[in-house]
């Protein structure tokens, strides 16, 4: 087993091509194993992983849970909602309390930017990030470029568009940095209120306001998911012109190319971001996105824990 | 260290006299005076060439005091300006509204045993709401300078209206820090590539420019004078100047910490970056430099504001905002300062500029007269550690930086204070 030169998983802006596809390489290995009537390795028997999750989240923890599981790890699972955050714990304290117990990686989501680092800063642990703010959601991003390669054998020189609220993305911010790095090409599109201004930063990639033209030339369109809450705060008048516009219908994909891979982070909001016809179409790989998160989730695991699991 | 006496020879110092500095020479301070007559019982400094700096004022101090003298107190304050040769400040406390005579009667009793030159804003309404006012005819002649509402947006401009021109009546200057808080909506960080980078909140530039207008069209129709709190960008410092070519009576200020850094920083998520005014990009920070050349800025503010360090040992967004300033102020900006303007006009702005603007009499040194100043090594180094900081505090964005310049001590209303 080769060693990742990162040694917490903060996103993957600054990450290295190597890195990424030793990750890569070793998720298709753990994929196969998923596909085995005996899923469970011994990888990191002996181990501790908490799963720290100071926002909702279900299909992200269970899909952690579960690559936590197969890899023959103890799994603790921390929410703010059970634990004595409510009672004003600090964040710093919270994990020293966690860290006492003799943990080895924790996995954390928290709506704050940088939260993954700050801990990292802060204990002696193993940081996994599975989301902060809208900065990073870096196993989401692993996982779609798994499923690109997998339907299309490589990111290099593919065209994937993203389509729907970049601004509050940390999806797409993970995606567009990535696969970038991979040597695909993205493109971003959303309606102006929700895609940033400033993006001197992030120059390398494709920024059209034009959907039609965003899809046209794609091997891969991500739809992002709509939050509810941005009709609320005046960012869009409603859902009805967010789909009529930027929804993935039969009709924009009219313009697409026909085997164009349809592939959405989940949970959908059918008939808003994605055509219920659409997220269930020959071309939609959501699914296999899913089954690819347990993989990825659990090459990320084995890689960053390194030679500290007990054989 | 923070051994304090009164009388004191120090030996081979520079003065700055009447716009320069003059060769070393030995100074006896004594009764706050520099005195021509040996003292025979005073502690000797040898200053090894070391600048003697007319002491400095700070615009913008806020010790807690009484509300929340959990964070910090009055002592420690002094302790800071001691250490950091401030003569004097404006007070004006975010957690501390002065919204009454009693209450201003009572902060000037607090401060005055230091020894140490203080001006107090009012604020213009009562608690900061923006609803009643405030008795500002009755707190002008208690001694408030001019008036202001904290860092709070002036929200509803038909008060601001009401509260300006109630307040002509006193002739002094109101105090704001433009910033519309709608526009700001809950935004903790300059809105640019590296917030949109960051996926984080920012705040626009046009959140400053709007709320900078909306007070000066104000100011130029009712003819009150103004003064704007930590601009920025540079976009207000020429709405400044466009006033004040129609005739509009408008003082302005820079964040030490504007001067020194920028928005990259944003990229270390450092919570002690999150200050109250975020710091913006490359190209604001170079054209507010540009304005301290220019002259259009008047000054350069300390805003000198305590933070628990349990509010700062978070994450970025959950930290506390606000930064402390006092004790590495001087040497965090000489070298810079002096690169860009020049010795004689640094001194002015630390020390003289921001003085006029309290309607404070600044610091001067001159044999036979009232002294007050900071003994200087520009060719020193200061390491920005926990223990330069008074009380318990530390919340400083340079803190484990090393700064050129260092302070030796001060000897400000009659005591010196070696550092």
């Amino acid at each position: 087993m080769s060693a990742l030169e990162i040694k917490h998983l903060f996103g993957l802006r600054g990450v290295s091509k190597s890195d990424i596809r030793l990750i890569l390489d070793n998720a298709k290995q753990f994929r196969e194993i998923l596909e085995r009537p005996v899923k469970k390795v011994p990888s990191l028997r002996g181990m501790t992983v908490v799963n720290l999750f100071f926002e909702n989240s279900t299909r992200t923890r269970t899909s952690f849970e579960l690559a936590e599981k197969r890899l023959s790890a103890d799994t603790v699972n921390f929410t703010s909602s059970n634990s004595s955050v409510k009672k004003g714990e600090t964040l710093v304290d919270t994990l020293r309390n966690i860290e006492a117990m003799k943990i080895d990686i924790v996995v954390v989501r928290h709506k704050g930017t940088g939260v993954p680092k700050f801990l990292a800063d802060n204990s002696n642990a193993i940081i996994v990030n599975a989301g902060d703010g809208a900065h990073e959601h870096p196993t989401q991003a692993l996982l779609d470029m798994l499923t690109v390669e997998e339907k299309l054998g490589t990111l290099e020189g593919k065209n994937v568009t993203i389509v729907g609220d970049i601004r509050h993305s940390r999806v797409a911010r993970s995606n567009l940095w990535g696969m970038t790095t991979m040597g695909a090409h993205v493109t971003l599109c959303g309606p102006s209120t929700l895609v940033p201004r400033n993006t001197e930063l992030m120059s390398n990639v494709t920024w059209e306001s034009d959907v039609k033209k965003a899809v046209s030339n794609a091997d891969a369109i991500i739809a992002l998911r709509l939050q509810k809450e941005r009709m609320d705060d005046a960012l869009l008048p409603s859902m009805r012109e967010y789909r009529n516009t930027f929804g993935i219908t039969h009709e924009l994909l009219e313009c697409a190319k026909d085997k164009v891979l349809i592939m959405h982070p989940g949970p959908i909001n059918r008939g808003v971001e994605l055509d219920s016809e659409i997220a269930d179409g020959e071309n939609s790989v959501i699914l296999n996105q899913v089954t690819n998160g347990v993989a990825v989730r659990m090459a990320v695991l084995y890689l960053l824990a390194g030679g500290r699991a007990h054989e | 260290m923070n051994k304090t006496v009164n009388k004191v020879v120090l030996k081979n110092v520079r003065p700055y006299v009447k716009g320069k500095f003059e060769s070393p020479v030995t100074m006896n301070l004594a009764d706050g005076k520099w005195v021509k007559e040996s003292l025979s019982d005073a502690v000797e400094v040898d200053a090894g060439g070391a600048m003697a700096i007319p002491a400095l004022f700070g615009l913008g101090l806020d010790f807690k005091e009484p509300l929340r003298d959990d964070i910090y107190n009055f002592k420690d304050g002094e302790e800071a300006m001691r250490r950091g040769g401030f003569f004097g400040g404006l007070y004006e406390s975010s957690d501390n509204a002065i919204d009454d005579s009693r209450k201003l009667l009572a902060i000037k009793q607090a401060c005055s045993a230091s020894g140490l030159s203080f001006a107090f804003l009012g604020a213009f309404s009562v608690g900061y709401k923006c609803k009643d006012l405030t008795e500002m005819i009755e707190l002008a002649e208690d001694g408030a300078v001019g008036f202001g509402d904290g860092n709070q947006d002036a929200t509803r401009t038909r008060f601001l209206r009401l509260a300006m021109e109630y307040g002509s009546m006193t002739g002094k200057r109101f105090f704001f820090m433009p910033l519309d808080e709608s526009l700001r909506h809950h935004g903790l960080v300059h809105e640019g590539s590296f917030s949109d980078t960051l996926g984080m909140k920012g705040i626009p530039r046009v959140a400053e420019t709007i709320a900078a207008f909306r007070i000066l069209e104000m100011a130029r129709f009712l003819k009150v004078p103004v003064h704007f709190k930590q601009v920025s960008c540079g976009e207000t410092l020429k709405l400044i100047e466009d006033a004040r070519g129609q005739g509009v009576d408008v003082t302005c200020d820079v964040d030490i910490y504007h001067l020194l850094l920028d928005d990259s920083c944003l990229f270390n998520l450092d919570s002690h970056c999150n200050v109250v005014m975020p710091f913006r990009s490359a190209k604001d920070r170079e054209a507010l430099w540009q304005g301290i050349k220019s002259g259009t800025v008047n000054a350069i503010s300390m805003n000198h504001d305590p933070v628990l360090r349990q509010d700062k040992e978070v994450n970025f967004e959950d930290a506390v905002p606000g930064a402390i300033s006092l004790e590495i102020a001087l040497p965090a900006l000489w070298k810079p300062l002096t690169d860009c303007v020049g010795e004689s006009r640094a001194v002015e702005l630390l020390s003289k500029e921001s003085a006029n603007i309290a309607q404070v009499e600044p610091s001067a040194i001159e044999q036979g007269f009232k002294t007050d100043l900071v003994l200087f090594d520009n060719k020193g180094e200061t390491l920005v550690e926990p223990g330069l900081f008074a009380g318990q505090v530390r919340n400083c964005p340079l803190l484990g930086s090393k700064l050129s310049g260092k302070i030796k001590g001060s000897y400000l209303g009659g005591r010196w204070t070696e550092v």
